[in-house]
C-alpha cells in the first residue's frame, strides 16, 4: 500500500514536470527532433547527466542491484518503430496521458494506438520473434 | 518559437532528474512507463498470473532447478548466484496491474494540476499544436488516424525495444546499460528522420 501511494505521489509529479517542460507539446517535441529550438534536448541531456552520478551514490549505499538491460534484436528495430511514432503523434509512452490531462484530447487516439501497437507486438513476439525484450519492471 | 511559461533546460533537467532518483530512493523501482503498458496489456491478454505470489527466493530456486533440469548444473552461471553482483541482480516481483493503472491515472492527475495553475485550462479536440494541423491536415477523422497510426509504433516500438524514453532514455542510459544506449540512439534517431521529413510536407 505504502509502495502504490509513494508510486502516485511520483507519477503526479512527474507529469506535472513533463507538462511544464513542454514534452507533451507537439510543436515543442517536433522543434527539438529538427533542431531548431535545442531546449528540450539540452533539458533531457542535462537530467541524464545529473541522474549518473546518483547511481554511483546508490551503489556506495548498496541500494544498485537492476537488473542488466543487453542489446537483443528488437532493440534498434524497436527504437526506430518507437522514434518514427513519438515525431508522428508528439507522444511517447507517458505524454499521451499528459497530454489527456492537459484537455488535449486527441491523445486518446495515441493511447488508443499504443495499447493496440503492445498488444499486437505481444501477438507477434512469440510467432515470429521470440528473444527476451527486458523490462523495466524486472527492478 | 518556445512558448515562454515553459520552464528552461535547467529547470526542467532539473526536475527531470529528480524523478527517476526519487523513484529509486523511495520505492527502489526503475522508472517504467511503456511496461506498465505491457503489464496492463498482458493482465487483459493473460489474466492474473500466480507467480506474483510467490517469493522472491522461491523463484530463483525455481527457475534454478528447472535451468538444471534442462541443461545440467553447469550452465548455471555462478556469476548469477552472487547477490552483489549489481547488473545481474535478480528480477524482483513487478508492481500489480491497480499500481500501473493508478500510476497511468496520475500522469493525467500531473498533466491537469501543471495546465490548472499556469495556464487557463482549454480542451480541443485534436492536439494544441498548430504545426500539427498543418502538417497533416484540420480534418479531425486524418487527424484522429495519424495520432492511432502513431500510437501503433510507439506501443510496438517500445514493447519491441524493452522501453521508452523513462526506462531506457532516463535510466538505462545514466547506467551506462548498452541496450537502452542503442535503444535511445535508435528513437532518437528515427525521430530526428521522421520529423525532418514531416517538415517537407508543409
Amino acid at each position: 500500500m505504502r509502495e502504490r501511494i509513494l508510486t502516485v505521489l511520483i507519477g503526479v509529479g512527474f507529469g506535472f514536470a513533463l507538462s511544464r517542460i513542454g514534452f507533451a507539446s507537439w510543436d515543442e517535441v517536433h522543434g527539438m527532433f529538427t533542431f531548431s529550438d535545442l531546449r528540450l534536448l539540452f533539458t533531457f541531456m542535462f537530467a541524464v547527466a545529473l541522474i549518473v552520478p546518483s547511481w554511483f551514490v546508490f551503489e556506495r549505499l548498496g541500494m544498485a542491484a537492476w537488473v542488466k538491460r543487453s542489446i537483443h534484436p528488437g532493440t534498434v528495430a524497436g527504437g526506430v518503430l518507437f522514434g518514427m511514432g513519438w515525431a508522428i503523434s508528439g507522444a511517447c509512452p507517458s505524454i499521451g496521458l499528459v497530454q489527456l490531462g492537459e484537455g488535449q484530447l486527441g491523445a486518446i487516439w495515441t493511447l488508443v494506438g499504443i495499447f493496440a501497437g503492445n498488444a499486437l507486438y505481444a501477438w507477434i513476439h512469440p510467432r515470429v520473434f521470440g528473444w527476451s525484450t527486458g523490462s523495466c519492471l524486472d527492478d | 518559437m518556445t512558448d515562454p511559461s515553459f520552464w528552461p533546460w535547467f529547470v526542467g533537467g532539473a526536475v527531470l532528474a529528480a524523478v527517476p532518483i526519487l523513484n529509486w530512493a523511495i520505492v527502489r523501482r526503475t522508472l517504467a512507463v511503456s511496461g506498465r503498458f505491457t503489464g496492463l496489456v498482458d493482465r487483459i491478454r493473460l489474466g492474473p498470473t500466480e507467480d506474483t505470489d510467490m517469493t522472491e527466493a522461491d523463484m530463483v530456486a525455481a527457475l534454478q532447478a528447472m535451468t538444471e533440469e534442462a541443461f545440467g548444473p553447469d550452465a548455471i552461471d555462478s556469476d548469477l548466484a552472487d547477490p552483489t553482483a549489481a547488473s545481474d541482480a535478480k528480477p524482483r516481483p513487478r508492481q500489480d496491474s491497480y499500481t500501473h493503472v493508478l500510476f497511468l491515472l496520475a500522469l493525467v492527475v500531473g498533466g491537469f494540476l501543471a495546465t490548472l495553475m499556469t495556464g487557463d485550462p482549454a480542451i480541443t479536440m485534436g492536439l494544441d499544436s498548430k504545426l500539427f494541423a498543418k502538417t497533416f491536415g484540420e480534418d479531425p477523422a486524418i487527424q484522429a488516424l495519424v495520432l492511432a497510426g502513431g500510437g501503433v509504433l510507439v506501443g510496438f516500438g517500445t514493447r519491441m525495444s524493452g522501453g521508452c524514453t523513462s526506462g531506457h532514455g532516463l535510466c538505462g542510459l545514466s547506467r551506462f546499460q548498452p541496450g537502452s544506449a542503442l535503444s535511445t540512439a535508435s528513437f532518437f534517431g528515427a525521430g530526428i528522420a521522421t520529423s525532418f521529413i514531416l517538415q517537407v510536407m508543409w
